[in-house]
């Protein structure tokens, strides 16, 4: 009964900030907007095609690096905890792990990987 | 007190958010806008209360200007600075279609700041919108009642059809977005129009749209009403030290424009206040300014090979010294003899060194305007402006209209950011480009 409790301020403290932000909007916000006034900003000028464009998504392969040492480091946490248990070994260990994603590292710099373009 | 009253009570003591949009003869006038109190000069109509139009609206501009006044949120004013020679009045009818236009003689910022305290308090209503509240473009689905389509296959969305696919320097085949930019794009010089062809951030085409300010039969005609000096230089006497001075404030105004745009907001300000009360006494100011600017890194590296310009064909100015080219009209100039001027050029032909050209140019005019004591020039024979050598005869073609022409080309394959570097590395005047050009095609 307590969860269906908890549950219910839930709902209903959603439902008030809803209604809050909806209020605050007609109270504050501008009225109904035109067309017009909804229209992108060009410096006066427009738009001749629909926006729903694909494009090369330069940082694509600075993402993937990104999560490949984002995974490296939830590996990290485990072997902090046992790395005073393990002494020298552990710290070779992951000097080894390091060193050949450094190397990926280093691929990916020479062939142009990180580059804007 | 309410809510409402509380917030107008804060709003008021914030800067007035001011986006210009610059007609003809106003672009002097429009300088001085960022050096005003309690002004902020906004880039976005979004982030603007005050509409603001320096100069005269010609008929070219008048729908981007009306556009441009329904894209400012409320509650929202607009403002129109007068400015003499612009022919006030003449072809100038935003006054007929913009109801609660307030029209104010340029400068006066004061009476900006009373409008937003007007608007805020509730004194003042916000300005109807000026267009139809009509959708520029309807949806059409595939259906015949305009229904009908899936995703993003289906129909033609609000009327634009869906964007073509082209190859892509990567050797993808991506989607073109074809937009048209100005002619209140802040970044560019005001007038600019251009058509482009985007996929993501590259241009892969940029075309250079009408000039708004060729004047249409009827129309009061153009003048250069930005580098005004130079222009009078041609057919009366003048003296070479306010020559020298005119040259060195234009580069100044240019150089805070070009700090604007490369995030130096502050301190283009700073530049701004510096040109607009320069004197001769200010050499070690200015000599200061052009050491930092040339040592700056941040500038070295946004500006470094971006819009390479170089070889035959540039017109005599700025932009060809800053690639070598030594061209200069004072050279043959009677009212510069045997004051030893040479003319400084810079190398590489890229935004870094356009930069650095006129920066170089300011300390050397603020030097020769020193020299040269009460010296007069006498008129005829072509002026150096400081765009360029301005021919002597009227209707010829300009430095900045030879420069437009070759926009498109060096625009093509530029990424977005670089584009936009070169554009104001140019110091285009699109009134400038408008003299000696006929009256649009398709009018």
């Amino acid at each position: 009964m307590a969860a269906f409790g908890a549950a219910l301020t839930v709902v209903v403290a959603g439902a008030v900030a809803v209604l809050v932000t909806r209020w605050l909007r007609l109270a504050l916000g501008p009225g109904a907007l035109t067309p017009p006034e909804q229209a992108p900003f060009l410096g006066g000028g427009s738009v001749e095609t629909h926006a729903w464009s694909r494009y090369h998504v330069r940082y694509y392969a600075m993402a993937l690096l990104f999560l490949a040492f984002d995974m490296e480091m939830v590996f990290m946490y485990p072997w902090a905890v046992v790395f005073v248990e393990e002494g020298v070994i552990a710290l070779m260990e992951m000097l080894m792990f390091i060193t050949i994603l450094v190397l990926g590292i280093l691929y990916a710099w020479r062939e142009r990987a990180l580059g804007w373009a | 007190m309410g809510l409402t009253s509380g917030l107008a009570r804060l709003a008021r003591r914030a800067p007035v958010p001011v986006f210009p949009v610059v007609g003809a003869g106003g672009r002097r006038a429009a300088t001085v806008l960022p050096t005003l109190d309690g002004i902020e000069v906004v880039t976005t109509p979004r982030a603007a209360v005050v509409l603001l139009v320096v100069g005269r609206v010609t008929r070219a501009l008048l729908a981007p200007v009306l556009a441009l006044h329904d894209q400012l949120p409320g509650p929202r004013a607009a403002v129109q600075w007068r400015v003499d020679g612009g022919g006030d009045g003449d072809g100038d009818d935003l006054a007929g279609v913009l109801p609660g236009l307030v029209a104010a003689p340029p400068g006066d910022g004061e009476q900006l700041r009373r409008l937003m305290g007007e608007l805020v308090s509730g004194a003042r209503t916000s300005s109807p919108p000026a267009l139809p509240p009509v959708e520029p473009a309807a949806w059409r689905g595939v259906g015949p009642y305009g229904q009908g389509g899936t995703g993003m296959t289906g129909g033609v969305p609000y009327g634009r059809p869906m964007p073509g696919w082209a190859d892509d320097r990567d050797g993808l085949k991506l989607d073109q977005l074809k937009l048209r930019l100005g002619p209140a794009f802040p970044p560019f010089p005001p007038g600019l129009v251009l058509d482009l062809e985007v996929q993501g951030d590259v241009l892969q085409t940029a075309a250079v749209g009408d000039n708004p300010f060729v004047s249409w039969p009827g129309d009061p005609p153009v003048t250069v009403t930005d580098s005004v000096e130079f222009a009078a230089a041609r057919t009366e006497a003048v003296a070479v030290a306010d020559l020298e001075l005119a040259r060195a404030r234009h580069h100044l105004v240019w150089l805070a424009g070009a700090l604007r745009h490369h995030g130096l907001a502050a301190r283009g300000e700073r530049v701004l206040r510096l040109a607009s009360g320069l004197t001769i006494g200010d050499a070690a100011a200015v000599q200061a300014l052009a050491r930092s600017v040339v040592r700056s890194r941040s500038l070295a590296w946004a500006t470094d090979g971006v819009g390479v310009m170089s070889g035959d064909g540039l017109p005599a100015g700025p932009v060809a010294r800053a690639a070598g080219d030594v061209r200069d009209a004072r050279v043959a100039d009677d009212a510069y003899r045997d004051l030893g001027f040479e003319p400084v050029t810079d190398a590489g032909g890229d935004a870094r060194a356009r930069l650095r050209q006129r920066v170089t140019e300011v300390v050397q005019a603020l030097e020769l305007a020193e020299r040269c004591g009460d010296r007069r020039r006498e008129p005829g024979g072509a002026v150096e402006g400081p765009r360029g050598t301005l021919a002597a005869g009227e209707g010829e073609s300009t430095p900045s209209a030879a420069l437009l022409e070759r926009l498109p080309d060096l625009l093509a394959g530029q990424e977005w950011g670089d584009a936009v570097t070169t554009v104001v590395s140019l110091d285009l005047d699109l009134e400038e480009a408008a003299l000696g050009a006929g009256a649009p095609v398709g009018t």
